[in-house]
């Protein structure tokens, strides 16, 4: 594999390729944070291995690595096929993949050397932050060059959601990182927490999920050969995401001293997420209706399905938690840890790597090395996932009612024990998942069989555009 | 409606800058960016510290604000917008897996500081925070400033306090194991001295007071109570040790108002924190039996003046001559 090459789908196959990598990196760091928690000696006086860097190299490799750079990769292969044409500037994208490569290890490394912007989700100093915008604006270009060079008149849903996630995102993220600070990366108090969260919940809400819904719009109805139940519902939910999602970072901050307006939309909008939720899942579901055991007799088509049925269970879980009565109890506990972990492991990264089994074979042009390891794969990552969920869910639900009652945060503290315990063993699952996951993508690309010209022309059979 | 590329890209945009607006533009025109009666400006060496607690994640586990509904803490004021002014980032926390840190200056002095980030469970023996001995001294110095600065002006008071207190708590004692007990117990408000432990040290009242002597008392005061714990190198004055205490009964024979009093309050200046937050009244009688009891070899609990016994007391037996319950674990009537 050459570094930069212009191989058709060489981009792609380097953005899946990456995202798995990251994945697997980001987990293990997860899994020491998870460990630290259960047993605080395990690891001591480590100073990169510290629970406190740890975390943030973490959110940081698998929110802003594994999820997305797989759903790029993926959307560089369904996005030129939807458009009939090949993706323009392959070599850009290659540029792309480089540049957030690089921001991703020296971002990581400068974390563990304790140089971070400490604002969760924003970690990233000055130099990856540059680079990383610099990836998305290649991959804008390259995208746009398709766009104009498309033999498809009409876009389909899933093109819509690649290009808003790109654009979107190249805006996002330099302001969310006050990226004319580069010394903090940051705005000055209360402001910095408003700013924050705008940007800490748009980067799920404005990257991960429209990525993860243009490949969930595209795989639907190929793996169940139906066509799109509404091209309606796709625009309701299209431009309801867009405007609901970008006023809700405000929930995080609900009992924090900032403006009660600024809280009364936050929650509002929170309520009014439903919408986008609830229209695109209609939407998807009745396209598979009475094919659902399509959907689950495929790799990818099961990954598919689990992740939407977590967007439905977080969809509805985040407006419930928005609410302040709700939020009583479960803010600042553990209960937001598990909600984080549905969304973007349980919803994202499981589309994320259903489109990445399905992509696979397509850009490589060979079949999956090995069905069982990626069945294998899938019901760790559905097993672990559900189990943080449960238990994360449990532990905060223990914590706030403690509070509530009147006991101090230390004496909560060993009542986490049993469940830190639990989700660092189902972090083992999910680490051992990744790892089983970055293999299986390797041995394809070096030892995979391939696929025969017929079938590979017969499955990548582009879904009925609207 | 046809979504062509140019409709996706401007509506995208247009409603991303409108949101822009709403929610960071309006707000940072109209919020009204005045301190606090209790801000101040950070010195270097808290600027120093601010560094570190950034660097090492601290925010991960330590909110930085109290809530309306955080009456479990106990805290005397809710956080205001001019509590903030000019710190970036700002490190609100989203997670308090860890206790708020918004009012943690003067909560403890310097040396319970440095125990603790040694190793949290030096004073904290149910603390899962990771050990900051890798800073080193320097940086842990650093570190505690910025904590001892949280709260600003009010956290200035507390910590003038804990100085004071902490110069008299170490003259008291060098003067000598007899003479820093008398301090000790002239510094326990008159009422208090002269009291006995309402309640028996029966065999289970035992138990739950060793039961949380464990979580809470075992880090500084030592699994024999001689003040010998794991933290005890870092506390000047070091922990007490209660044996000193049998000499040095109130009248010949109390000790249990003197225990209550003491772990309910704290000694301020000294790493005795307060626990009055933490445990309840019933908890406080029993860990002060468990002490009573196992270190200083002498209770008196259940003796004159006890008042009506509580329903659930077992019921009493005749005080011996010794002033011990000999049955004190069994809680049988004769």
């Amino acid at each position: 594999m050459r570094l930069v090459s212009d191989e058709e789908h060489s981009a792609a196959r380097a953005f899946l390729v990456s995202g798995m990598v990251w994945m697997a990196i980001g987990t293990t760091f997860g899994l020491i944070g998870g460990i630290a928690l259960a047993a605080p000696d395990a690891i001591r006086n480590v100073p990169w291995l510290v629970f406190g860097r740890v975390r943030p190299v973490h959110v940081n490799l698998v929110a802003v690595g594994f999820v997305p750079m797989v759903l790029i990769g993926a959307g560089l292969y369904l996005v030129p096929t939807l458009l009939r044409t090949r993706l323009y500037g392959e070599r850009l994208a290659h540029v792309g993949i480089w540049l957030y490569n690089a921001a991703l290890a020296i971002g990581a490394i400068e974390l563990a050397r304790g140089h971070t912007q400490a604002r969760e989700y924003a970690e990233l100093t000055w130099i990856p932050d540059v680079l990383i915008v610099g990836a998305f604006v290649a991959l804008i270009i390259s995208f746009g060059g398709t766009l104009a060079r498309r033999q498809e008149p009409l876009l389909y849903v899933s093109v819509w959601y690649f290009g808003a996630a790109l654009a979107v995102t190249a805006a996002l993220y330099p302001l969310g990182n006050a990226m004319w600070n580069p010394s903090t990366g940051a705005v000055t108090g209360v402001l910095d927490a408003i700013l924050l969260w705008f940007y800490g919940h748009n980067v799920v809400g404005l990257l991960l999920t429209p990525l993860a819904l243009c490949a969930a719009y595209y795989l639907v109805p190929a793996i169940t050969r139906a066509p799109l139940y509404s091209h309606t519902l796709s625009m309701i939910g299209f431009w309801s995401l867009l405007g609901f999602y970008t006023h809700i970072g405000g929930h995080h901050l609900l009992q924090a001293p900032i403006p009660v307006w600024l809280k009364v939309i936050s929650v509002i909008d929170s309520v009014m997420m439903m919408i986008p939720v609830l229209v695109v899942l209609v939407n998807l579901w009745l396209t598979a209706r009475g094919r659902f055991g399509d959907l689950f007799a495929s790799v990818p088509g099961k990954f598919v399905l689990l992740g939407t049925i977590n967007y439905l269970i977080v969809g509805v879980q985040g407006p419930l938690q928005s609410l302040p009565a709700v939020q009583r109890v479960t803010h600042f506990t553990q209960w937001t840890i598990a909600h984080a972990h549905l969304a973007v492991l349980g919803f994202t990264g499981m589309i994320a790597l259903g489109a990445l089994y399905y992509a696979l074979p397509r850009v490589t042009g060979k079949l999956v090395w090995s069905e069982r390891l990626a069945n294998t794969q899938f019901w760790f990552v559905f097993l672990s996932v559900t189990a943080f969920m449960l238990v994360l869910t449990g532990a905060g639900l223990a914590q706030g009612h403690a509070w509530i009652n009147g006991e101090t945060v230390y004496r909560t503290v060993p009542m986490l024990s049993p469940y830190m315990m639990v989700r660092a063993l189902f972090g083992v699952m999910l680490v051992l998942a990744a790892y089983l996951g970055l293999y299986n993508v390797l041995m394809t690309i070096y030892r995979g069989k391939p696929v025969a010209v017929e079938a590979a022309e017969g499955s990548v059979r582009k879904p009925a555009t609207a | 409606m046809r979504m062509t590329p140019a409709l996706v890209l401007v509506g995208s945009v247009v409603i991303f800058t409108a949101s822009v607006f709403a929610v960071i533009v309006v707000p940072w025109q109209t919020m009204a960016h005045q301190p606090s009666a209790a801000w101040r400006e950070l010195s270097a060496d808290e600027l120093a510290g601010r560094k570190l607690y950034i660097a090492n994640g601290c925010t991960y586990c330590h909110s930085q604000f109290v809530r309306t509904q955080d009456w479990d803490l106990g805290m005397e004021r809710i956080s205001q917008p001019g509590d903030y002014l000019g710190l970036s980032p700002h490190l609100l926390g989203t997670t308090r897996t860890g206790p708020d840190l918004a009012q943690q200056g003067g909560e403890h002095p310097d040396d319970w500081h440095v125990a603790h980030l040694v190793s949290p469970r030096f004073t904290r023996p149910q603390s899962l925070m990771p050990r900051f001995e890798f800073l080193g001294q320097e940086n842990i110095r650093l570190l505690i400033a910025y904590l001892q600065g949280m709260g600003g002006r009010d956290a200035d008071q507390r910590v003038q306090r804990q100085q004071e207190w902490k110069a008299r708590a170490v003259a008291a004692y060098n003067a000598g194991a007899d003479e820093n007990v008398k301090w000790l117990h002239d510094n326990v408000p008159e009422g208090w001295r002269p009291l006995p432990t309402p309640y028996p040290a029966t065999e289970p009242s035992l138990q739950r007071g060793a039961k949380v002597y464990q979580d809470f008392c075992i880090g500084c005061h030592g699994p024999v109570g001689d003040g010998q714990g794991p933290a005890a190198p870092y506390l000047n004055p070091p922990p007490l040790n209660f044996t000193t205490l049998r000499r040095n009964l109130v009248d010949g024979k109390y000790i249990g108002g003197i225990l209550y009093y003491q772990i309910m309050n704290g000694i301020t200046g000294t790493a005795m924190p307060y626990f009055k937050h933490e445990l309840e009244s019933a908890k406080i009688w029993d860990v002060s039996n468990f002490i009573a009891a196992n270190f200083i070899g002498f209770d008196d609990s259940n003796t004159e003046p006890a008042g009506i016994d509580a329903s659930y007391e077992p019921l009493r037996t005749q005080k011996p001559a010794s002033g011990r319950w000999r049955d004190h674990g069994k809680g049988d009537a004769p």
